[in-house]
């Protein structure tokens, strides 16, 4: 459709341009297409059928077993401690994902807006914003956990300096307060990232909007309100998801923030840490268990994820 | 030409023929053992110490390859399943290398190493399988428990040694009331909570007794004396540092090197650390009194830290086992003392170094085991680890000492079955 209609710019350069009519053969596309599948069988199809099929096995160290069928599921229900853990961990990831979509999400759209309009030193704070995560997870969790050390660290020196010693805790080992540091924490990581992706998306709409909403009269917030923040509904959607998954898959930052038993008494205790825990802590038969919880958690993540986006892109439909 | 090509062939098969008797020759009279170990720290020493092996066994070579700790015991059960794997490996205590033994990856050494006879039944335990009772492993090292206290602030506050409870008590009181903290000891890293209650409360529930007991199922861990003994460390909460749940095993030991609490109690494992990095404080050690209605006198808990044993597949069996018979004589269990710093458990060997000996003497004659790490840790979950989290939130004031017991039960009835029971 579009060859026939070819439209030219005042300046004679083609507005489309025309589209190499050659369609490749499908050997060519299977070719091109040939070592990403390759890559992505051995790197991903392969462990995941290989977990499902470690499930239902029994296992002596790494050596496999009888085939127990769904023997090793049963048991993460019903065998203590784990079958205590694990509903804990689900209910920790489920607020991580919470605190992470309010506090990080929130603030990178609030960062993406602030430095959307060019002004001076725009440059300066998208960097700065988003070097957190180029450090490993592991790194900034060492580096956070010396700083709020309660004896050593200068988190709470600094208040006890400022007179506000009463506001001085022991921010990791007390359970009132160690899950949402570990929030804070992993939003202080990773804010630059949804900042990136909502600014890309801000920069995506049409200036020409605005302008209309503009001399309509609309505020900066009117404008924000009805006419930003509903184009970014694709954005929102693949931040949503991203944030999704990545929470229910956190590992490596509580690991270094709280230890393998997501201390102080299993407070900061995720998914991540029951899975680690279980297959490399464990006893001998360790790993049809932990491939168990493995499989389950990739059914959970991947279906609501599926059903998230579906959702967003019916949304993204209604509103075109 | 047929002729002339037979002949080149013959000729050919003669060389190879040489040229491969030569190489085995040559591999008979040069091995080189491989030896794995988590011990990425004692490298240096471990080296010196095969040097003296080497230097007695020509045409031996013994390579020491260290991996990370925390790595370790996945890095081994990979190298043991193929071909290329160690010859000699290190094998983690009791629980730890049963993995391995049911995976049929390690060598039994009844039979076949003649020093196995140099150490006792309670030592050989920790090396041996559970359900087939075989020795897979020569015992290098031994652990025990006790209080280390700087003697400068002892002296300094002019404290003494304490001998009873009451005793232990004031001297706590004098160095609080001094400004520091008592206890450096750590509840963060939940492994430290069972070697603290261990070292200190044992004798309150009575150790070998209590481990006889509990063993034959005459006994659980809801026992009233075990429950007490639990308590014991509740009541000494307000001598450990200030939000004591925050603060990291490392946290601990900087607190004891630094001056600001003039006691911690734990393994013999640190006596190289207060060494390396306060090589000026003066360090001394005394058992922890026993607390009040204690079953017990005064009790020095030990483990056996772990032995060498043999790769089932290893190319060189016989230097091998050569080596680790090596392992378990006085000659190589007085250099490990010397230079690893550590306890051996070889029978007359006796430590140079003062402090290591006050433990190895404390440990003949006061002797335990740390009973959670001994004995329960053959399962899923361990006593030490279930032990750790509930002792972390009886200090949280989430749970009582009933109930960090009751849990404990509950968590090793899930694989433990008492003697009683069959």
């Amino acid at each position: 459709m579009a060859e026939s209609t070819l439209q030219n710019e005042p300046n004679g350069r083609p507005l489309i341009r025309r589209r190499n009519t050659m369609m490749p053969s499908r050997l060519t596309i299977a070719l091109f297409l040939l070592p990403a599948l390759l890559l992505y069988t051995i790197f991903m199809v392969y462990p995941l059928v290989q977990a499902l099929i470690f499930s239902t096995f029994e296992f002596n160290g790494l050596n496999r077993g009888d085939f127990v069928g769904l023997q090793n599921f049963q048991q993460l229900f019903t065998r203590y401690p784990i079958s205590e853990q694990l509903p804990r961990a689900f209910v920790h990831n489920i607020y991580f994902f919470i605190g992470t979509m309010l506090i990080q999400n929130t603030l990178g759209l609030l960062f993406a807006v602030l430095l959307h309009r060019p002004r001076f030193g725009k440059r300066f704070f998208r960097t700065v914003f988003t070097l957190p995560y180029l450090i490993s997870p592991i790194v900034v969790g060492y580096l956070w956990s010396l700083m709020l050390n309660p004896l050593f660290g200068p988190v709470n020196s600094t208040l006890r300096n400022l007179g506000l010693g009463a506001l001085a805790k022991p921010w990791l080992g007390d359970p009132a307060t160690a899950l949402p540091v570990v929030i804070l924490v992993n939003a202080w990581m990773w804010m630059g990232f949804p900042m990136l992706l909502f600014g890309a998306g801000l920069a995506g709409i049409e200036d020409d909007l605005r302008e209309a909403a503009k001399i309509d009269g609309a505020s900066n917030r009117q404008i924000f309100r009805w006419i930003e923040l509903p184009l970014l509904t694709p954005v929102i959607g693949i931040v949503s998801v991203l944030t999704f998954i990545g929470n229910f898959n956190a590992f490596g930052i509580v690991w270094a923030l709280a230890g393998t038993d997501g201390s102080p008494a299993g407070a900061t205790d995720v998914l991540g840490l029951v899975f680690f825990r279980t297959a490399f802590r464990g006893e001998a038969d360790a790993f049809g268990l932990a491939s168990a919880l493995a499989v389950l958690m990739f059914l959970f993540i991947f279906s609501i994820s599926v059903v998230v986006q579906t959702w967003f892109r019916r949304l993204e439909r209604r509103m075109q | 030409m047929k002729k002339r090509t037979r002949l080149a062939a013959v000729t050919l098969l003669a060389a190879m023929l040489l040229v491969m008797t030569g190489s085995m020759a040559l591999a008979q009279d040069n091995v080189t053992v491989t030896v794995w170990s988590w011990r990425t720290e004692d490298e240096d020493a471990y080296n010196a110490i095969f040097d003296v092996y080497e230097a007695a066994n020509p045409g031996v070579t013994v390579e020491f390859v260290p991996f990370v700790n925390t790595d370790y015991n996945n890095i081994l059960a990979t190298g043991l399943t193929g071909d290329g794997g160690p010859d000699v490996v290190q094998l983690r205590a009791y629980g730890g290398l049963q993995p391995l033994i049911e995976a049929g990856q390690l060598m039994a050494l009844d039979g076949k190493v003649s020093n196995l006879s140099n150490f006792t039944d309670a030592i050989l335990k920790g090396a041996q399988g559970r359900k087939d009772g075989q020795t897979y492993g020569v015992p290098f090292g031994v652990q025990a428990l006790g209080a280390f206290y700087n003697v400068g602030i002892f002296d300094e506050l002019g404290l003494s040694v304490p001998t009873t409870w009451e005793e232990f008590i004031s001297v706590l009181d004098a160095e609080a009331a001094a400004g520091y903290i008592p206890l450096a000891n750590p509840a963060k890293d939940s492994w430290m909570l069972p070697i603290l209650h261990d070292a200190v409360a044992a004798p309150r529930y009575g150790g070998p007794e209590f481990q006889a007991a509990v063993l034959a199922g005459e006994t659980d861990f809801n026992d009233p004396n075990y429950v007490a003994s639990i308590q014991v460390i509740k009541d000494l909460q307000p001598y450990l540092p200030p939000d004591v749940v925050g603060v990291a095993y490392n946290d601990s030991r900087t607190l004891f090197i630094s001056g600001l609490s003039p006691i911690f109690i734990g393994g013999s494992f640190e006596i190289g650390f207060w060494h390396s990095e306060a090589p000026d404080m003066e360090v001394g050690m005394f058992m922890v009194p026993p607390p009040p209605d204690s079953v017990t006198d005064s009790l020095v808990p030990s483990w056996m830290d772990g032995s060498y044993g043999v790769n089932a597949r290893t190319d060189s069996p016989d230097a091998a086992l050569a080596l680790v018979d090596w392992m378990g004589s006085p000659e190589f269990g007085q250099l490990f003392s010397d230079k690893v710093n550590q306890i051996s458990p070889v029978a007359g060997v006796t430590p140079t170094d003062p402090l290591l000996a006050k433990f190895a003497e404390g440990m003949v004659e006061h002797p335990a085991s740390y009973l959670l790490l001994v004995d329960f840790r053959y399962g899923d979950p361990s006593g030490s680890t279930v032990m750790g989290n509930e002792i972390q939130r009886l200090f949280l004031g989430e749970v009582t000492a009933e109930e960090v017991a009751g849990s404990l039960q509950t968590g090793i009835s899930q694989w433990f079955v008492p003697a009683g029971a069959g």
